[in-house]
């Protein structure tokens, strides 16, 4: 299997001499599905977003999908890499001001210069087999959390990537919202979507997850294969906290 | 519930609850009654309205040429047209979509129409003037200042400290002065500046200091407006492969814009009643046409009834205005107003 992302030697601060990142290292393979856990402020937000470059690392060496994304990388490689690599929010952070079917056309219509009439008969087949088809016109206020989440799923797929990273994707859903965002991302990684997930849900890691990593500190303390996760001390912990913290 | 008898022992409870709120009541409604009706005996008996009524295309089109009237009076029959339209007409189809554009184009045709050209008999910008100069000074302002307001805002907001700098003192100076200096600066001072043969005309002077002076209030009323945007929206616009300018004008500035819309709305009220500054500097626009008509023998001392059909005017001009924004707001904000 080749590595879609690698990362050797990540570091990143931020101002106050705390290292959000200390010396990461992982890679991250094609078609494989990473579980980022951690507590908050481990560092694992900051990892995800410097795989698309919302953060850039001070040192170490990182390579998404072949091109270089080290301390010294400039703005037209990280519009390389975020043409390729789709991300989903916490907060959704939908267009308010645009409905559901332009939200998910915009990029595909402004960024890959597709004809409006293929970027929408793609958007209405991406949303009906996210089984919201029905919300096409729509504006994201008029939606609940669990459907703008999916849509914002649907606008990140919309421009075929090769990579998604999902940062908390069900933390800010009401918690009978969560499965229906879960279960999107299970048919994702069904069809061999690489996918780096940061998310505290243990059942989404478990079950789908070929790896999970656990970092504290900004650093990763530990990797597990899901089948092992039982013998874990980290994960044991959260599985007494209920999953959440 | 029945409301007719619970509504008229509540206002017995609140007006007549005892002898002394009784006598108030009775007082207060005693001095209503003789203000109205002494103030409705003046506007029926008392007053002479035939400075207003036999001066009505004064008060339209000024001093324009009686038999090119027909001009200004199209242009202002198309406003109030493209206003009906758009507060009563259709709410989709064609129209609805055309007519954006034909408001934006209602300025150069004002311009057209009164200054002439084209085949039009050219008219000098000293005999435009009444309401019909009242408009097209606001109209023609606000059309400069928008662009010019966004413009300084988001200079403002730049990473450049040299243009961060100097947007952000053009608006604190402009800000700082007040309106009538800018307007005297622009009547008075530019044609100094300018070369001899570049003679620039009262109204486009004019035209250009309120631009400029309303521009500065523009930028802060947009700024506000781009505050209110969350970081993460230009994250969102950005993992997309948006481009920095794409995600400005497909994602940032329209929804500034629809913030800042009730604020602009506001600016464009005070505008249109700012224009009235510039009788003082001798547009013969809707106050200066009043002005000089109360100094003609004819009517001497008729102020009252001048100063109130003004009044009146000015209402109808700005309720205009505010139904007009209220409804642009409304068309902006669909997931609202459809939940």
């Amino acid at each position: 299997m080749m590595p879609a992302i690698k990362a050797a030697g990540l570091v990143k601060s931020f101002g106050h001499g705390q290292r959000a990142l200390d010396d990461v290292s992982l890679h991250v393979y094609s078609g494989e599905v990473l579980v980022v856990m951690g507590p908050s402020g481990s560092g694992k937000s900051t990892l995800i977003r410097t795989f698309n470059g919302l953060e850039s690392i001070d040192e170490g060496h990182l390579e998404v999908l072949g091109i270089p994304l080290d301390a010294d990388h400039d703005e037209r490689q990280i519009r390389r890499v975020r043409r390729r690599v789709g991300m989903v929010f916490q907060q959704f952070n939908l267009f308010p001001h645009l409905s559901i079917l332009d939200n998910i056309t915009l990029a595909p219509i402004r960024v890959q210069r597709r004809p409006r009439k293929e970027a929408e008969n793609r958007a209405i087949e991406l949303l009906t087999q996210m089984g919201i088809a029905e919300q096409a016109s729509k504006y994201p206020a008029q939606l609940s959390g669990g459907q703008q989440q999916r849509v914002a799923i649907t606008r990140a797929l919309a421009l075929n990537p090769e990579v998604m990273l999902f940062d908390e994707p069900t933390s800010a859903l009401d918690p009978e919202r969560v499965k229906e965002v879960l279960d999107a991302m299970r048919s994702l990684a069904k069809d061999g979507m690489t996918m780096v997930v940061v998310t505290h849900e243990m059942g989404f890691a478990r079950e789908v997850a070929d790896r999970v990593l656990f970092m504290d500190e900004g650093r990763v303390v530990e990797v597990s294969q899901p089948d092992q996760l039982d013998k874990s001390k980290r994960w044991q912990r959260m599985a007494s906290w209920g999953g959440q913290h | 519930m029945q409301p007719g008898p619970s509504a008229f022992k509540r206002l017995k409870r609140q007006l007549l609850a005892n002898p002394l709120d009784g006598l108030i009541t009775v007082v207060v409604l005693a001095l209503l009654g003789w203000a109205t009706i002494s103030t409705l005996h003046w506007l029926v008996f008392g007053a002479d309205w035939r400075v207003v009524s036999q001066n009505l295309p004064l008060y339209a089109f000024g001093s324009y040429p009686a038999d090119q009237r027909w001009r200004p009076f199209l242009w202002i029959a198309l406003l109030i047209t493209l206003t009906l339209l758009t507060l009563l007409g259709p709410s989709r189809g064609w129209i609805r979509k055309a007519l954006p554009l034909v408001w934006i184009a209602m300025v150069p045709c004002g311009v057209v129409l009164l200054a002439g050209g084209f085949g039009l008999l050219p008219i000098p910008s000293h005999a435009w003037g009444g309401l019909t100069l009242t408009l097209l000074l606001t109209a023609c302002s606000g059309v400069l200042a928008l662009p010019l307001g966004i413009l300084l805002a988001l200079g403002r907001q730049t990473s450049l400290a040299i243009i961060q700098r100097s947007c952000a003192v053009y608006i604190d100076v402009m800000r700082a002065v007040p309106l009538i200096a800018v307007l005297f600066f622009g009547q008075l001072l530019i044609p100094l500046f300018l070369p001899m043969h570049l003679e620039l005309n009262r109204v486009l002077r004019a035209v250009l200091a309120f631009a400029l002076f309303l521009a500065a209030y523009i930028a802060e009323d947009v700024r506000g407006g781009l505050q209110a945007i969350p970081r993460t929206q230009r994250e969102a616009a950005a993992v997309l492969g948006l481009s920095p300018q794409q995600t400005l004008w497909l994602v940032v500035l329209p929804q500034a814009m629809r913030t800042a819309l009730p604020a602009l709305t506001n600016q464009a009220v005070g505008l249109l009643q700012n224009t009235s500054l510039m009788a003082i500097l001798g547009l013969v626009e809707l106050l200066g046409i009043s002005l000089s008509l109360l100094a003609n023998p004819d009517f001497i001392g008729r102020y009252l009834e001048v100063y109130i059909w003004l009044a009146g005017v000015y209402w109808l001009v700005c309720t205009a205005m505010a139904l007009l924004a209220r409804h642009l707001e409304h068309q902006l904000s669909p997931q609202t107003s459809a939940n």
